[in-house]
């Protein structure tokens, strides 16, 4: 078969990758901060913060924004070493599979966090 | 001076071997290619490897040396530990011993339309660049598709059949860079693709490898900067 042209895509995944690597990064340092803004950190001053829908939104966000970045850099590994010639199954399955047990991932975080009152 | 050096001859039905030899050699102010030329010459005829102009501007001599893709004509003897190992360059079929077959690479070359396309009337004399503009191709036109960075790219070794490879972006962006050139947009439409230019995790083993000093990943972030302008 002839192999046709460029398909117009890739572009989409690495710009995700990048600004999800970017909420990460910002996250991560403003949330170490808070922490050490709020010592002594017991029990109650950690129900306290993510009491607040503030912290429970950014914090679902990054996990959003890991599990996405984690999806993306697994369908590049999968690209990178799963070619043999009947192989694009196995990658869509796994593409699926993973997305899958990523979106029950944020699902559960989310229950985790709204379940702090 | 010891050699350990990848011997393949496919007619003779023989398997490859790292074959070693002992040259009665002073290695000063000598490249490989010098060496090698001296091991054909005096013990061993048989052995073949490519090469041309012998000063680092044709690029038919890029071989593997101790782990490193180099320019044969161009990497010093001295400061090599031995048994220096020469083998040819990764993941591209092998002719005979050094000699490999450039195909492959050859035909990303080719892919990426390795010329100027401008569909205005020819002028009487040329098409004139602002020296500004000449200036964006340098760093773009000294490559001499040696092949020595494609050849160390693990995105290339994996999947070679696919991913155009350093050598073929950084021509790619040549022309896309070329103020003359008029179809940036097709040349982008091209190489917007998962494997085409995507397969580049900026792991920069081709920056490191370019014999003239290029840099491809340099130009492979230029052509995505100029991708997501495109599309914002």
């Amino acid at each position: 078969m002839r192999r046709v042209g460029g398909s117009r895509r890739g572009l989409d995944m690495w710009l995700l990758q990048r600004a999800s690597a970017i909420y990460m990064a910002i996250f991560l340092p403003v949330f170490l901060l808070i922490l050490l803004d709020s010592r002594p950190l017991d029990y109650a001053v950690w129900q306290g913060l993510f009491a607040t829908l503030a912290l429970k939104v950014a914090t679902l966000l990054f996990v959003a924004a890991l599990l996405t970045h984690a999806w993306i850099g697994l369908r590049e590994i999968f690209i990178d070493y799963i070619h043999c010639t009947r192989c694009a199954l196995l990658r869509l399955f796994l593409y699926f599979a993973f997305a899958l047990l990523y979106l029950a991932c944020l699902i559960w975080a989310a229950d985790i966090l709204w379940s702090v009152r | 001076m010891r050699f350990r050096i990848y011997r393949y001859d496919p007619e003779s039905g023989s398997k490859p071997k790292m074959q070693d030899y002992d040259l009665d050699f002073d290695a000063r102010g000598k490249k490989v290619l010098d060496a090698l030329i001296a091991i054909k010459d005096t013990l061993d005829e048989s052995l073949s490897f490519r090469r041309s102009c012998r000063e680092g501007v044709c690029g038919s001599d890029g071989v593997n040396v101790n782990g490193a893709n180099v320019l044969a004509c161009v990497t010093a003897l001295e400061g090599l530990r031995q048994p220096i190992e020469i083998r040819p360059l990764p993941r591209l079929g092998v002719v005979r011993d050094l000699i490999v077959d450039m195909e492959q690479f050859y035909q990303h070359y080719r892919a990426v339309k390795p010329y100027l396309i401008n569909l205005d009337p020819e002028p009487e004399n040329e098409r004139l660049q602002s020296p500004e503009a000449r200036a964006e191709l340098d760093g773009l036109w000294e490559c001499i598709l040696c092949g020595c960075c494609t050849t160390s790219c693990p995105s290339f070794w994996w999947n070679p059949d696919k991913f155009l490879g350093p050598a073929a972006l950084l021509q790619g962006y040549r022309f896309i860079a070329d103020t003359r050139d008029q179809s940036t947009n097709e040349r982008l439409d091209f190489l917007e693709d998962p494997y085409r230019l995507f397969r580049c995790h900026g792991i920069m083993n081709c920056v490191e490898a370019c014999p003239k000093g290029l840099n491809p990943t340099a130009a492979i972030g230029k052509i995505k900067t100029l991708l997501v302008k495109r599309a914002l």
